[in-house]
This record gives structure tokens, C-alpha cells and sequence, in this order.
């Protein structure tokens, strides 16, 4: 068709003008093109291209070429093996260590994100003094040398050693080890270990719970991956409690397992968890009272002489105070579904129930913890395939050495001492306790009554703001270290850190300061701290892994096995050793039944508070990283936010929709919060997920808008463990007027789709 | 008359914009300033080997600029009383990179790597020019597909069809 008989079909033509620029004429194209060809001519001369080569170059660098190092993650305290991509001796991307037994090769969305950890831009650049008064963050560089002489001359004048108090978060081991021996050698007391992420997880409580049963405090290790049933007990495996990269890969091969059998995960806790979405069914408890299903299920089994035989009958006594009816109606689980999970529980091959973080979070967690730890015992799953073991302690004298979390009573007596002015000096080391404590612990007020503060934070977070000295730390990839994981793998590891890139500024690894600070402290301190810097540190203690016979690789010299330790990404045993737990003979009498207790009288307050733990923040740690910030939750899929998670029937008796800003407050705060309408969660039940609202913490964390739950949170205790409970306040909630509409990937509830009926 | 001066005004952009294009091939070819006027001849006189300096020809893709460490190996004691030699070491001292300007580059769509040329027994000079003589370093020639494939096509016959694909280079 020619182009006039075109344009006669006015259709086309239409089509055609829509298409093209009417004005646009084969004369004027040409002039284009003819330009465009000469300026394109023309583009070598225009470009200058500036190559600058390193002042010095970092250490195996080869240009254009990566190089990998192996490293231990410290995103959370599982200690998980990386191995980290660098070019130009700039790190590129974090990978999991294919060959480490604890997360063989995989790794979470928090531990790729460490990458935005070192290249923060809010990173402190080096050692500051507060000039304007403490929290007034007017801050103003000090030369290295002059911060650790005022530091030393601090400790030096102190009237007494025990009014120096450490407060650390969970640590890599060797600088625990290196903080006790200065402690004891200064006479101090030993360090305070506690942050938010382990009261979530419950890791005091699970050292008890350990030493009441198998008579040691080391942590157990669930063997989920040979499990064909597993009652899960608050415990969010697959998020952040305990080892959750590891969990995630035993989950897999009990999902796909190689004898073809599909485990089955039943996940009980108020509020569906991203877990209990992956579980064959989530049974929402009444909170508090998980301990009465696992009570219930386990005279069930003793009751009908389920399971295996014989492994009930010398259990009976556990069970003597039981009654499963009563159990029922106060865990509002039926009976009916108690004896079916009972059934499939005793019937399996092999079964295990765990004790998770939300119930070392109530008031009768020990108790409840108890019950659950019990239902092991009662199908003779104790220190067998797909049951429960123990961790493998470090496999050296020193490098068993690890880090305990205290308790909040612990701390609390700690904060008492500070008000009390019995504290002159406080170092603070890896946990912002101002922003991870209950506020209504008053640990705020409590800070401000220590005459000198002392943090190693790498970051301006809310108890930095109350430091007059912030000797800022390496990140993670600029340090050295070792940790061995708790819970730990199917065998004995040690992980390795060490530096993937030069540190980027003028900050300074802790553990070299606190070797410096002993030098320069002279007397015991000095004795006790010989070592001239980190890595020979490292070099004596790991040394004495040389030569052990259970290695994954051989070494010739000491030397070479320090080159393999590092290459490696650590140390650990070639073949599987899972470490039986002993029982102990003191629990052969009736389990306690312990009711819940709440803050505020249910009258005032109807509903629970639920501050879950985030995959995405963690314990909030994660919330100055824009990667993790921009990834969206995976149940509400909530970007950049904070909310409140109301039941559909819930907020239809407030009158509150997705979006509404509500008021939720305990008999300790109030906060406001948009709500997100979500349906897997009991309509008694008010959830938050903590590690929003930082006032400093830098740019991305301050960026969100919110406040923190902890202000809500009743600062009570399980009475037998001293844990802070966590989960045990009620609150009230109130509508406003007001909306702040969230960035959600995904609607829950289908909207703007009805047409899709 | 307008036609007429229309006509001049015409060509003389013409010419202008060709010999524009020109020139500006030839500032390609022609040795560009640089922030320190490296002697290449010094150097290669005094005995040093490429590979001394670029270090990474041999095992990389890219060979390499040496490092400002590399150059006060040498330059602590050596010359230290040549001013050019002082300009470097005030980069050395104020602890800054020197922002040289490239000479040679392959563009981002071509894969070229040195270290598989030089595995074949190419020497530097093949490529680079008789660069030993430099005291000013300009490329030696424009780079570009046609020069390339001018060695490549002159190879033993059971390879060329390998070095003559397209895919060899632009990956």
C-alpha cells in the first residue's frame, strides 16, 4: 500500500500520527542524524579517562580479580560462616561458607546486609569526646593515644575496682575472654552480657533450662533436620531464634529428607510468624499458657500409653498434678487436637518439641519451659537421631570461654548500683541497652548518674548519646576473631574472623584497646593481658587447636595451620560428633503448673502485647541498614515501617482499618502506630514488631517514624529465672483521628482485586 | 545571493565538523598530559622490567599501575633530588593517588585480557609500541577491531577461525 492510499484510510493514519511526530520530515531527520553522527565523531576527544592506582595496595590484591575470605558473620550471635567477595580491596558481597558445618553455604537477609554495616555513612570515623555534655552528640575527634590515656587514668584513679562495670551484648568469644581476664586482673566484677536479641530469644532461660535437665549450661542443639515431628513451642526457628540460618537448612532436608518422608512442624504461638506459615499447622495458644498444652500432650501420652513402649512409665510422676481438661480450656486448645498432636507426637519415629523465645517471655516461662523440655524425655528423644543434643563446647580450655547472657534481674541489680552512684566508670560494648531495655526499667535515668561513660560502638546509638568518650570498634569485616557457635552444629567448631578489607577510617578494633589499656595500666593487668596485639592474641589460643586429631584439614606447622584456619573459615571436625546430654536425676518429680501473670488488670488493658522479635531489624540492631529496611516483612510485607498488628475482629470493634493510627499503651507508656489488619493473629492479642523508633542510630534508623515497644514493656520477671518477660504486659487501644499510610509490597485481604470474585 | 551565502556557511561547518573529527582522532593517538611526566625511557634505560611495575600482567586480565608504595620502593633513595620525582613523593606523603591519565584502553564491550597474551609469547612492545623509548607515553596505534584482528588474522591457520570469531572478544 502506497503511503497516499495509507492516508487515505484515515484509521491508519490516525494510528500513524499517535505513533510519530507529525512534524518530523525526512529532511529534519537527516540534519539529525547528521549531527548526532558528528557529535558521536567527536566523543574520543571529549573523553579523559583517569585511572588512579593504590596508595598502598591491599594485601593479595590482584586487579580485576576477587579475592575471597572467609569470616565468621556477627549480624547475630549464631556465627554463621561467611566468605566475602573483594576487589581493589573493597568488599563486594557476603556469601555463606559453603564448607562451615553450621550454615553450610547459606546465609541470611541480615548477614548479606553486613556489607551496608561497613560502608555505613554514619560509621563514627574515629575516637570522639562529648564536648557539649553528655547527650548533647556535639562531639569532637581526639587523637587514639590521648582517648586510651584519658581512658587509663580513668581506671587508674578509680577509689575502688568494683565501681567499673562492663556491659556488653553477645560477643565474639575472643574478646570475652579478653574483657573477663582484665576484669579479674583489675579486680572488677566480671561483665554484664545482655541485649534485646537474646531476652527475645530466651538464651539465660535456655541455659537454665539446660542445667535443670542435662546438669550444664551449654545451650541444646535440636536435631530438626532427622525429625519427623516437631512441636514448636514460640520458638521462630526459621527467623531469629538461636541459629536460624542453620535451623533453616535443617528444616529443608526434614521437608525434602532423603528417606522420602516429609516431616510434619507444628508451630504453637498467639500470632502466626513467618515459622508457623511454613508449619503443617499453627495452634494460637492463649499467651502464656503454652506450657499447658505440652503438659497436657505429655499425659496424654502417659494416660493412653502412646508411643514407643516402656519409654513412658518412669515419666508418670512428671504428669502426677495434670489434668487435661483444665489444661485445654486454659490453653483453649481442645482436647480433641491435644490428643491428635499427642498421637502423632509419640507415634513418630522420631519427634522433638522445642522450647522457643516467647516463652522464656511470660512470667511462668520457666515452668512452661520445663513442660516442653519434658515432652522429650517422656518419648525417650534425649540424645537420640532427631531429637535433642547438646552443644559441643569449645574444644581448647580457653576457648570454652564463652560469653553467658545474663539476666535482666542481673542487669537491673546493675542499674540499681548505678542510681545508687556505686558505679564511677561504665564501658559499654556491643548493645545499646537505653534503647533495648524496657524503658520503664530506667536505665536511662541510671546512665546519667555514672560519672564517666565509656562506648565501643562503631555508631551513634542511644547509649553512645549518653558517653562522654566513643572509642569507636572495627565493623566485623575489619576485625579479627574467633567464635564458637552456641547452639553449635552436629560437631565441634570453631569459626574464624578476620579482616576482608583495610579498616576504612581511623576507628580501632576494642580488643586492641583493652590490651593497650593494660600496658599502659602496668601491675596485674599487664600480667594478666601479655599479648602485643590482637592477632598474636589469636595466634597463641588458636594455636592450641594444632595437631588435635579431629580436624577437617592437616597442617605441618603451627604456621601453616594458622594460614588453614583462616583459609578455612575456622576449625571443626571432619566427621559428626553430637554430644549426648546426661539427664539429671533431680527431675524425676511432678512439673510445676504455673498460671500466667500480666501486667495491668485485664479490665483496663484487654489485650496482650506481643513485641516479636523482626527477621528484617533483629532486635533493632539491623534498622540503620537501608537494605534491610527496604525489605519488606515477610508476613505483612510493611517497607520502612512500623505497625501494630490488629485481628480483623479486633479492629472492627476499635473501627480501625489498615492504615489507621491507633494509641496503644501499657500501664508503663503509650506510643502511637499504624495498624495492619492481619488475620494470624488471636483477637487478644496486639502485636509489634520491635527495633523501630531509634532517636539517634543514624540517618536510615531515624528516617522511619515511630517509637520504640520497649517503652510499653512492664519491666517484670519470670520469678524463678530472673528473665524479663518480655511478652506479659497488656495494653489498651485507642483509635485517633489520624492515618499514615505504610509502603506495602502486597495486601493481605486482596483489596481493590473483589472483582476478581 | 542568500542561496550563495548559504551554500559557503554550509560547507564551512562541513569542513569545520570533518576536521573536528579529525583532530580529535589524532588527540587519541597523540600522548596525553599527564599530572607527572613519567619517564618510561628513564626507567627501561636503567634496567627495569615491564613486569616489575605491572605486576598483574601476567596473572590478570589487567596489568596493573603500580602503586604509589611500589614507586617509593625505589624512589626513598633513588633520585630523591629530581623534582618530578619530588611531585610524586608530595602525593606519597599527603597519602592522595596520582590521577594519571589512561593512555591505552579497550572499550567496555571488548574482553581483553593480558594475561592470555602474554601467555602466548607476545611481548609488551607488540602492542604497546616501542614504549622503552618513551620518555612521553602515547598510544601506539588506535586499538581498534581493525588492528586487532590484523595479528589475529596473520596466525596459524587451525586457529584463526577461533581468533577471528566474534565472540572471542565481545563476550
Amino acid at each position: 500500500m502506497s503511503w497516499k492510499a495509507a492516508s487515505r484510510n484515515q484509521d491508519t493514519l490516525q494510528t500513524l500520527t499517535k505513533k510519530m511526530p507529525p512534524t518530523l520530515r525526512r529532511r529534519e531527520f537527516l540534519k539529525l542524524a547528521g549531527v548526532a553522527t558528528a557529535t558521536a565523531g567527536l566523543v574520543p576527544a571529549i573523553h579523559n579517562f583517569i585511572i588512579e592506582p593504590f596508595v598502598n595496595p591491599p594485601e593479595e590484591e590482584l586487579p580485576g580479580q576477587a579475592t575471597w575470605y572467609a569470616s565468621t558473620c556477627r549480624q547475630c550471635p549464631a556465627g554463621c560462616g561467611i566468605v566475602v567477595r573483594t576487589i581493589n580491596g573493597r568488599a563486594k558481597k557476603i556469601e555463606g561458607n559453603p564448607l562451615h558445618p553450621l550454615n553450610r553455604g547459606k546465609l541470611c537477609a541480615r548477614g548479606q546486609a553486613g556489607l551496608q554495616v561497613l560502608y555505613n555513612p554514619d560509621r563514627l570515623r574515629n575516637a570522639v569526646r562529648q564536648v557539649g555534655g553528655r547527650g548533647s552528640r556535639q562531639f569532637e575527634a581526639l587523637y587514639w593515644p590521648e582517648a586510651l590515656e584519658l581512658l587509663s587514668s580513668k581506671i587508674a584513679t578509680l577509689s575502688r575496682p568494683e565501681r567499673l562495670a562492663f556491659l556488653g551484648g553477645m560477643m565474639p568469644g575472643h574478646a570475652y575472654l579478653l574483657i573477663t581476664r582484665l576484669l579479674e586482673a583489675l579486680g572488677a566484677g566480671p561483665p554484664m552480657i545482655y541485649d534485646l536479641q537474646s531476652a527475645l530469644e530466651g538464651r539465660s532461660v535456655a541455659a537454665q533450662l539446660s542445667q535443670t535437665f542435662f546438669g550444664t549450661p551449654d545451650l541444646p542443639v535440636y536435631d530438626l533436620s532427622q525429625s519427623d515431628v516437631v512441636l514448636s513451642f514460640g520458638a521462630n526457628l526459621l527467623e531469629t531464634w538461636m541459629s536460624p540460618v542453620a535451623q533453616s537448612v535443617a528444616y529443608g532436608a526434614m521437608r525434602q529428607g532423603l528417606m522420602g518422608n516429609r516431616g510434619l512442624l507444628v508451630q504453637f504461638e498467639p500470632r502466626l510468624s513467618a515459622t508457623a506459615a511454613s508449619a503443617d499447622e499453627w495452634i494460637p495458644v492463649r499467651p502464656g499458657a503454652e506450657g499447658f498444652v505440652a503438659l497436657a500432650i505429655g499425659r496424654i501420652i502417659i494416660e493412653e500409653r502412646l508411643g514407643h513402649v516402656g519409654s513412658y512409665r518412669s515419666q508418670a510422676v512428671l504428669y502426677q498434678n495434670v489434668d487435661v481438661r483444665a489444661m485445654a480450656a486454659a490453653s483453649d486448645v481442645p482436647v480433641d487436637t491435644l490428643r491428635r498432636l499427642a498421637r502423632a507426637f509419640a507415634d513418630a519415629d522420631r519427634a522433638v518439641a522445642i522450647p522457643g523465645g516467647y516463652l522464656a517471655g511470660q512470667r511462668n516461662g520457666f515452668a512452661s519451659m520445663l513442660a516442653v523440655q519434658a515432652l522429650n524425655l517422656v518419648v525417650a528423644q534425649v540424645g537420640r537421631e532427631g531429637g535433642v543434643f547438646l552443644s559441643n563446647p569449645g574444644p581448647t580450655a580457653s576457648l570454652q570461654h564463652n560469653p553467658p547472657a545474663n539476666t535482666f534481674d542481673e542487669v537491673m541489680e546493675l542499674t540499681g548500683r548505678m542510681k545508687a552512684g556505686e558505679i564511677d566508670l561504665l564501658l559499654v560494648y556491643g548493645t545499646n541497652p537505653v534503647f533495648e531495655l524496657p524503658a520503664a526499667a530506667g536505665f536511662a535515668e541510671a546512665i546519667s548518674r555514672v560519672p564517666f561513660v565509656v562506648s565501643f560502638s562503631p555508631f551513634v546509638d542511644e547509649t553512645a548519646v549518653w558517653a562522654d568518650l566513643i572509642l569507636p570498634d572495627h565493623t566485623y569485616l575489619e576485625s579479627w576473631g574467633y567464635q564458637v557457635p552456641l547452639p553449635g552444629a552436629d560437631r565441634p567448631v570453631v569459626s574464624s574472623q578476620q579482616p576482608v578489607v583495610r579498616p576504612l577510617y581511623d576507628t580501632l578494633s576494642t580488643v586492641e584497646v583493652l590490651l593497650e589499656l593494660a600496658a599502659r595500666l602496668g601491675g596485674k593487668p599487664a600480667e594478666a593481658l601479655p599479648w602485643e596485639d590482637e592477632a598474636s592474641f589469636l595466634e597463641e589460643i588458636i594455636g592450641e587447636l594444632f595437631g588435635s586429631s579431629l580436624a577437617a584439614y592437616d597442617a605441618r606447622t603451627p604456621s601453616g595451620f594458622w594460614a588453614l584456619w583462616r583459609q578455612y573459615g575456622g576449625w571443626w571436625s571432619e566427621r559428626t560428633i553430637q554430644r549426648e546430654p546426661e539427664l539429671n536425676e533431680a527431675i524425676q518429680k511432678p512439673l510445676p503448673v504455673s498460671d500466667p501473670q500480666f501486667e495491668g488488670n485485664p479490665d483496663d488493658y484487654p489485650f496482650h502485647l506481643y513485641p516479636y522479635s523482626s527477621i528484617i531489624l533483629s532486635d533493632g540492631r539491623g534498622a540503620n541498614l537501608p537494605w534491610l529496611q527496604e525489605t519488606p516483612d515477610p508476613m505483612t510485607t510493611v517497607q520502612w515501617g512500623m505497625w501494630v498488628e490488629l485481628n480483623p475482629i479486633t479492629a472492627n470493634l476499635l473501627g480501625v482499618s489498615d492504615d489507621d493510627i491507633v494509641q496503644v499503651e501499657s500501664p508503663h507508656g503509650i506510643l502511637e502506630v499504624p495498624v495492619v489488619i492481619y488475620p494470624g493473629i488471636r483477637p487478644d492479642v496486639v502485636a509489634i514488631p520491635v527495633g523501630q523508633g531509634h532517636q539517634d542510630y543514624g540517618r536510615f534508623a531515624q528516617a522511619v517514624k515511630g517509637s520504640n515497644p520497649m517503652e510499653l514493656v512492664a519491666p517484670v520477671t519470670d520469678l524463678s529465672t530472673g528473665a524479663l518477660a518480655w511478652g506479659a504486659t497488656r495494653v489498651r487501644v485507642k483509635p485517633t483521628t489520624r492515618k499514615q499510610v505504610l509502603a506495602r509490597l502486597e495486601s493481605l485481604d486482596g483489596k481493590g482485586r473483589e472483582t476478581l470474585e | 545571493m542568500n542561496r550563495r551565502w548559504l551554500l559557503i556557511i554550509v560547507l564551512l561547518v562541513s569542513v569545520g565538523v570533518v576536521a573536528a573529527i579529525l583532530l580529535s582522532r589524532l588527540q587519541v593517538l597523540a600522548a596525553p598530559d599527564q599530572p607527572i611526566s613519567y619517564s618510561h625511557r628513564t626507567h627501561v634505560q636503567a634496567g627495569l622490567q615491564c613486569l616489575y611495575c605491572h605486576t598483574s600482567a601476567l596473572r590478570s586480565d589487567i596489568a596493573g599501575i603500580p602503586s604509589l608504595e611500589k614507586c617509593m620502593g625505589c624512589h626513598s633513595l633513588i633520585a630523591t633530588d629530581n623534582t618530578t620525582v619530588q611531585t610524586m613523593a608530595g602525593y606519597w606523603q599527603r597519602g592522595e593517588p596520582i590521577p594519571w591519565t589512561r593512555v591505552s584502553k579497550q572499550p567496555e564491550f571488548v574482553y581483553f585480557s593480558h594475561q592470555i597474551h602474554l601467555k602466548t609469547g607476545e611481548n609488551c612492545e607488540t602492542c604497546h609500541g616501542d614504549i622503552g623509548r618513551m620518555s612521553v607515553t602515547s598510544a601506539s596505534g588506535k586499538m581498534d577491531m581493525g588492528w586487532c584482528l590484523d595479528c589475529h588474522l596473520k596466525q596459524p591457520e587451525d586457529k584463526i577461525a577461533r581468533l577471528a570469531d566474534c565472540l572471542t572478544c565481545h563476550k
